[in-house]
């Protein structure tokens, strides 16, 4: 009732006065979480949202806004008037829209206010799993072919990309393929034994992984993790890897293309000072997040980046529904 | 003894156990109104509750959701809509008491055994979460899809008249259930490259549209008739009441717990699967099921506030939700610098004890508030007719715009509504619709898991089902509730009968 009744206000606020960026914040905004309460991406934004907001000197109203893999809200900002009071609060995921045939916006429609910080993939197996490391998994999997369940989460997500580099490196592996509706289930499934392996974010299998629910195989990285410094990382079983890392999910605020220059600053630094707040930098630590903080020139070059990089990634491996020349975007160079 | 005094916490500090007892009476409220949902106030709280501390932020948290689970009831009893998925089931028997003027018995009633069942959720959660939570982890997804056929097969039980009108409406139900983006893949199903077809289409949506608007279309009919008069001499019922559904209570909490427990299934399952049992085990009802039967009321209430405490039990052993609120729960208590997993029971013992605590008196608030203002709340009942329907369409459309703010919800509401009445007009009963619509994405899914796990190799997907003791109970038990629901159960049962009679 309380968000209705905000919703309807700003709306009217919105009709009656239109912004000037001098006074930028001069009435609510509105922040559009692209996926469900308790998620990832709506704890990280929950939880640096209110110390930007004491550097910007104004509210920001978050309101979770779910469906089409995110692409609901993200059409939705992208509708609203590109002067600020709307944000999107988002992940990676809308750079695989195109190829994935999910919608035709991106993040190229919007301007990127923070890029908060990014995840580490981590390959976790069932605590009994007849195998301890990468390198047993990929025995195992040599030895009883198409046996071992992995478990997925649709075409696009973090599970998929990790599956293409594997089949990049390690030639098509033939193991099954079970879809989840996201890393929480697919790891509750793997602890019910439900699923042998599990590609994940660092953070949502840290707590599990420490407990003894589920075992460790190896970290997509190049570096060993601080968190979990025991963990061997991907490319000391097979240098191949550093061709396609650093990969990782990322988190974001964005505004729509078109928004005035000095209110996209002013968004910035407070987000930038509100990412520097020690509790919210120990909550990222605590979840295995790397901090990143980038905004302007250097947030639009790590996202076409990713870009290139993810989406020939998953053509290479069949599993794009519309290739990414065709959308412009060029094949990273090697 | 940490454990007893973080257990104490709640009751002896005056701020914590005022939040408990606020956040249960706006829990009420909340749960009472269609469309505002426990977990959208949990959502909001996630913000408002930012800069608290840990233990204040929680006990508003638990007041509401353990009384939004009860305020469900409200409206369902009173005006045929339920207020929260988790009350279908009580509409069933609590809306036939109010026509006949016994409201307050019906909310007194549903008061006492949620405030019943909603203390052995707890019960469970505090002496047994370990367990309960390594067996639901057990549950694998040829599992959840028997679980999932079970449940379709409470069609019966909800059709009042022609079966086949009701396998109709489930059948429709599930088809509702499959619009839009299929999770798994992401293909498009029944959209019709429609895109806001792509979401899919709100399940509350359909419910508040099918039970509201259809209700309200409904009593148009009859806008000269005057207002049952509710008669309020017994709210708290009898001891004896108590102890005759003492048994029932007790197992439809146990279903309510276990349903609760697994990830993936929540309150609403919960509610239909004990409405179901009681319809089966009671012999005989003073009234029959559907007419107002207070085993109709006891069952579904006592299951779903035992979910709550159900839900909390993989949450706090593991930190994996149980439902949507604990799921938001979870995101709380990592803001508030905690880590929810499997060592935060050994790491932070006194946050258990503590939502142990908070729960206990939350339902305590929840009895409290739900036995006063029964009177003021009835008047509602009694309300002229041309004020009473504008309100529920009120209701109806202020609720499916909150679901997601969106106005195309309004519209599958409504369109929902009219489709309502014309099924009500017909026979065709309303409850199995929402019942496929709650069930297709279990069931589908599910499928889909156990039968690629297995190679889509039917032979193996078999043996797995009879070589697990947990598959094949589930197995055995949707083969015999088929087959006692056919005609030759029944003649073999009179024959058997008549002989025993002899």
């Amino acid at each position: 009732m309380k968000k209705f009744i905000i919703g309807a206000v700003s709306a009217l606020v919105m009709a009656t006065s239109a912004a000037s960026a001098a006074d930028y914040p001069s009435k609510e905004i509105q922040g559009i979480i692209q996926w469900g309460a308790g998620g990832s991406t709506d704890t990280v934004m929950r939880s640096v949202t209110p110390h930007a907001e004491k550097a910007l000197g104004g509210t920001v109203v978050m309101q979770n806004m779910t469906g089409g893999v995110g692409a609901i809200a993200l059409n939705y900002v992208a509708g609203q008037a590109a002067d600020g009071y709307t944000l999107l609060m988002g992940a990676e995921n809308p750079l695989l829209y195109k190829v994935m045939g999910l919608g035709d916006k991106d993040y190229s429609d919007f301007i990127p206010v923070s890029i908060l910080a990014r995840g580490t993939p981590i390959l976790v197996a069932n605590k009994d799993a007849p195998f301890d490391d990468y390198a047993g998994m990929m025995a195992y999997i040599k030895e009883h072919p198409g046996e071992l369940r992995l478990g997925a989460t649709g075409p696009g997500g973090l599970p998929s990309v990790i599956t293409a580099m594997m089949n990049t490196v390690e030639g098509k592996l033939d193991v099954i393929a079970v879809p989840y509706d996201g890393d929480g289930p697919a790891l509750t499934a793997l602890q019910g034994g439900a699923i042998d392996v599990m590609p994940a974010v660092l953070g949502a299998s840290i707590e599990g992984i420490r407990a003894g629910n589920m075992k460790p195989l190896a970290i997509f990285d190049v570096a060993a993790n601080e968190k979990l410094p025991d963990v061997p990382t991907i490319t000391s079983f097979n240098d191949k890897y550093n061709e396609m890392l650093p990969w990782g999910p990322f988190f974001g605020v964005f505004v729509a293309n078109g928004t005035p220059d000095d209110v996209v600053a002013k968004l910035a630094s407070a987000y930038a000072e509100g990412a520097k707040n020690p509790e919210f930098v120990a909550l990222m630590d605590n979840r295995g997040f790397t901090m990143m903080g980038v905004s302007g020139q250097e947030a639009q070059d790590f996202l076409s980046k990713w870009q290139q990089n993810t989406t020939w990634l998953l053509q290479d491996a069949g599993l794009t529904k519309a290739s990414p020349e065709k959308f412009g975007i060029a094949r990273p160079a090697k | 003894m940490d454990s007893l005094l973080a257990f104490f916490t709640v009751f002896t500090q005056p701020n914590l156990l005022l939040l408990v007892g606020i956040g249960t009476f706006a829990g009420v409220y909340i749960g009472a109104i269609p469309g505002l949902s426990v977990t959208m106030a949990v959502s909001i709280l996630i913000s408002f509750t930012f800069s608290w501390d840990v233990y204040p932020a929680i006990s508003l948290m638990i007041g509401i959701y353990m009384g939004g689970v009860y305020g469900g009831a409200r409206t369902a009893i009173l005006l045929n809509i339920p207020g929260a998925p988790s009350a279908i089931a009580t509409a069933m028997d609590g809306y036939p008491l109010a026509q006949r003027g016994e409201a307050g018995t019906a909310i007194g009633i549903t008061t006492v055994m949620s405030f019943f069942g909603g203390f052995i959720g707890i019960a469970v959660l505090a002496v047994a979460a370990p367990f309960v939570s390594d067996f639901a982890l057990k549950f694998q997804p040829r599992d959840y899809m028997l679980l999932a056929v079970l449940g379709i097969l409470l069609v019966g039980s909800l059709s009042t008249g022609s079966l086949a009108k009701g396998i109709f409406a489930g059948a429709f139900g599930i088809a509702v259930g499959t619009v839009g983006m299929d999770p798994l893949t992401f293909t498009e199903r029944f959209t019709f490259d429609i895109p806001l077809m792509r979401s899919g289409i709100s399940f509350i949506a359909v419910m508040i549209g099918m039970f509201g608007v259809s209700e309200a279309l409904l009593q148009l009919h009859h806008i000269g008739l005057p207002a049952i008069r509710q008669k309020i001499t017994r709210i708290v019922p009898s001891w004896g009441t108590l102890r005759k559904h003492l048994p029932l209570s007790l197992q439809t909490s146990a279903i309510g717990v276990m349903i609760g427990a697994l990830p993936g299934t929540g309150g609403d399952i919960a509610a239909l699967m004990a409405y179901d049992h009681a319809k089966r085990v009671t012999k005989n009802p003073e009234r029959p099921f559907g007419k107002g039967a207070i085993e109709g009321l006891v069952a579904p209430e006592t299951a779903n506030n035992a979910a709550v405490g159900g839900a909390f039990i993989p949450m706090m052993t593991l930190g994996i939700p149980g439902d949507a609120v604990t799921a938001i729960m979870i995101g709380a208590l990592f803001i508030h610098g905690l880590n929810p997993g499997p060592m935060l029971m050994i790491d932070k013992p006194d946050m258990f004890w503590f939502i142990v605590g908070a729960l206990v008196m939350a339902n305590f608030f929840m009895l409290l508030f739900g036995l006063t203002g029964i009177r003021l709340f009835v008047k509602i009942v009694e309300m002229p007719r041309a004020v009473l329907i504008p309100l529920i369409l009120l209701l109806s459309i202020v609720g499916a715009y909150a679901v997601n703010n969106s106005i195309t919800d309004v519209y599958w509401m409504l369109g929902f509504g009219f489709f309502g009445y014309f099924m009500r007009h017909y026979g065709y009963p309303l409850g199995p619709v929402i019942l496929g619509v709650i069930l297709s994405r279990l069931l589908d899914d599910n499928w889909r898991r156990a039968i690629i796990s297995e190679r889509e190799d039917l032979g193996r997907f078999s043996w797995g089902i009879l070589s697990s003791p947990l598959s094949l109970t589930l197995f055995v038990a949707v083969v015999l509730i088929f087959v006692s629901q056919t005609p030759v159960w029944s003649r073999a049962k009179s024959v058997l009968g008549r002989r025993q009679g002899q």
